[in-house]
């Protein structure tokens, strides 16, 4: 009946408001839903315009990640020894004395035969080669008489360790002296064995676990004792209990909501760049994420097993024990755990600021353009942190 | 002998849940305590362990004032008296034998308990405690994994450590069917003909209150308005305490 009452009254005192009341008369349903969109639209248009879209760009420069791409899904994992067979021909460019130079070979010798003795710039000479090691891709480079070489293509030898190429004379000085055009080959020799690349990956990635169970056990110790004064049926409701909890409640969520990229550029410079710094900005955050956490664990503690407990005449101590941990343990580890999976995934961006860990090489190679190194930390990051996340759920599911 | 004289209690939020209750409770008696919800049967029986602090009055268990008793004396007192509640209030996540042991806390040395180290004397005595009421073979069970009878079973064994001269009995059956809920109270019944332990025992059913009572009395918003014998309930005295509207049910 009462809710009825209420009900009625409700609707009866918008109707009031619409005629009755000399209030502003509300806009037609067709203006106001007009409105609404234009205004969206407003918005939605200033933010197109801020944030720069371009979707022409996105779809033009497609081409431009496909090397990265490659490089990151052909992470530098493995390698073996190389053995290579390199053959040089001397070239003129320009065309000025002419002095034809038969290569001789020895039979059975790798040997080039380049169609002319010489070049103008810009133009093209057809290179065949003979002997090679069969079935063996390499490249073909043009090592001017003075400066750098220039790699001009790739080639592959037949079954027969023969390869034809037409190359162009690349934009380099003239010179009196020869040119070379020089042919390479390359082969792997022996078992593979792990790369550079991963060995530091591996050593980075423990770095990292481990700074992420340093952070979590740090944060673990302090915000067990401060989780507890700030759970409202612990602290006694008197001003001082009040305060206290309040004065907690504040400190956990004004520190979370400081990022830890912030926390371990603030911690690089205090204690120097390095996997300590962050280990102390996740520290710093995870006190404040898990100690909010375990306080709401504490708050969801079950009154009834403490009031039977204290009915037996037990101290408050032994209520503590009995009545409250265990409820309390399981929670607590769930959210440990969790924390522990949450920080090895931050950790790998805390890196990038100078926290240590994976972030950290990962930051370096990709800043030296070496995509495919970087590819193997990407993908040590995405498999250790799906293990991760599926050992956690795993063990949070036993616990709880 | 239990002796409750002019008991009140006021809720912070101004809740009147009990109005000047005097009441005596010889030794072995089985007392069932009635009343609508609300009534104030659960404050009554939490005043006599102090669970919840009267407002006045007094409460003297065996010549000691428990009112007045000091922190120490209280937890001297409470071990004396055993209690079962409604919703069992195990903790869920321990086994069955530990929930049991608790029950021994205020005997015990303090600090080996906070270590979970009981003397195997006391874990002979739980091991008794569960066979009296027919679970031994759950004792390493989590709690959590029994039946809501069979908790309630753990929740008189933990009650037997205590080795209690008085048992509060708070709706003991209400989170039960019929038939566990017969069950439960005849634990209760044993332990009172038997051992002679005082039974104090609040119930929502009349059925169930003249069936197990040796004595019944009656709150309505928190004043005592019947003590007498199960049979001198009749329809009148009925409406007087669970109103006009009400009509008896019967429990199997």
């Amino acid at each position: 009946m009462g809710m009825h009452a209420a009900r009625t009254t409700g609707g009866s005192g918008k109707t009031t408001g619409r005629g009755e009341r000399s209030a502003p008369r509300p806009l037609p349903a067709f203006l106001r839903t007009f409105l609404t969109f234009l205004a969206l639209a407003l918005v939605l248009g200033y933010g197109w315009k801020v944030t720069q879209i371009n979707v022409h760009d996105l779809v033009v420069n497609v081409p431009r990640i496909r090397p990265l791409v490659r490089d990151l899904l052909s992470p530098d994992v493995l390698e073996r020894k190389t053995e290579a067979q390199t053959v040089r021909a001397p070239i003129y460019l320009p065309c000025t004395t002419e002095q034809p130079q038969a290569t001789a070979a020895a039979p059975g010798q790798a040997y080039l035969i380049v169609e002319k003795p010489c070049v103008g710039p810009g133009e093209s000479v057809r290179v065949e080669g003979f002997n090679f090691r069969p079935s063996t891709a390499g490249f073909i480079r043009w090592i001017p008489a003075n400066g750098a070489p220039h790699t001009l293509d790739r080639i592959r030898t037949d079954s027969t360790g023969h390869f034809v190429i037409t190359i162009t004379a690349p934009d380099v000085d003239p010179a009196t002296d020869p040119h070379h055009i020089e042919a390479e080959v390359q082969w792997g020799v022996g078992l593979p064995y792990p790369s550079e690349a991963l060995v530091i990956t591996v050593q980075r990635m423990v770095e990292t676990v481990f700074l992420a169970l340093m952070a979590t056990f740090f944060a673990t110790i302090v915000a067990i004792p401060l989780s507890f004064l700030a759970a409202r049926n612990v602290m006694p409701r008197n001003p001082v209990g009040t305060f206290i909890y309040y004065v907690m409640r504040t400190l956990f969520n004004g520190l979370r909501s400081i990022e830890p990229l912030i926390l371990a550029i603030v911690f690089a410079v205090w204690v120097g760049i390095g996997p300590f710094a962050g280990v102390l900005a996740l520290a710093v955050h995870s006190i404040a994420a898990v100690g909010k956490l375990y306080s709401e664990a504490i708050e969801d503690i079950d009154p009834g097993p403490i009031e039977a407990i204290t009915a037996t005449g037990a101290n408050p101590l032994q209520v503590i024990v009995y009545g409250m941990i265990p409820q309390v343990i399981p929670p607590f580890i769930s959210f440990t755990i969790y924390r522990w999976d949450m920080n090895v995934r931050s950790s790998t961006i805390i890196g990038m600021v100078g926290g240590g860990g994976i972030g950290f090489i990962l930051t370096q190679w990709i800043n030296l353009f070496r995509y495919r190194q970087a590819g193997t930390a990407v993908w040590a990051i995405a498999i250790v942190v799906a293990i991760m996340d599926y050992v956690s759920a795993k063990v949070r599911e036993r616990v709880l | 002998m239990l002796v409750i004289e002019n008991l009140s209690k006021v809720y912070p939020g101004g809740v009147q849940a009990l109005r000047d209750i005097s009441l005596t409770v010889k030794d072995g008696e089985f007392v069932v305590v009635i009343g609508l919800s609300g009534s104030g049967k659960s404050t009554l029986l939490r005043c006599i362990n102090r669970l919840v602090e009267p407002t006045s009055g007094k409460v003297v268990w065996d010549g000691r004032d428990v009112t007045a008793a000091s922190a120490e004396e209280l937890r001297a007192i409470r071990r004396q008296i055993g209690m079962v509640f409604q919703q069992f209030n195990l903790v869920k996540r321990v086994s069955v034998l530990t929930n049991v042991m608790a029950g021994r806390l205020g005997y015990v040395s303090p600090w080996a308990s906070l270590l979970n180290q009981f003397p195997k004397a006391e874990r002979e005595r739980a091991m008794r405690c569960l066979e009296r009421v027919g679970i031994a073979d759950k004792a390493h069970v989590r709690a959590d994994q029994l039946s809501g009878g069979q908790q309630q079973r753990v929740g008189i064994a933990r009650a037997l450590m205590q080795e209690p001269r008085l048992v509060l009995a708070d709706e003991p059956v209400a989170s039960l069917d019929p038939a566990t809920s017969h069950s439960v109270l005849k634990y209760l019944e044993e332990l009172n003909r038997q051992e002679g332990i005082t039974v104090l025992c609040s119930l929502h059913f009349l059925s169930l209150a003249r069936r197990y009572g040796t004595r019944i009395v009656a709150l309505k918003a928190g004043e005592l308005v019947f003590d007498g014998l199960p049979a001198e309930i009749d329809e009148q005295r009925f409406k007087e305490i669970y109103g006009e509207d009400a009509v008896q049910v019967e429990v199997a």
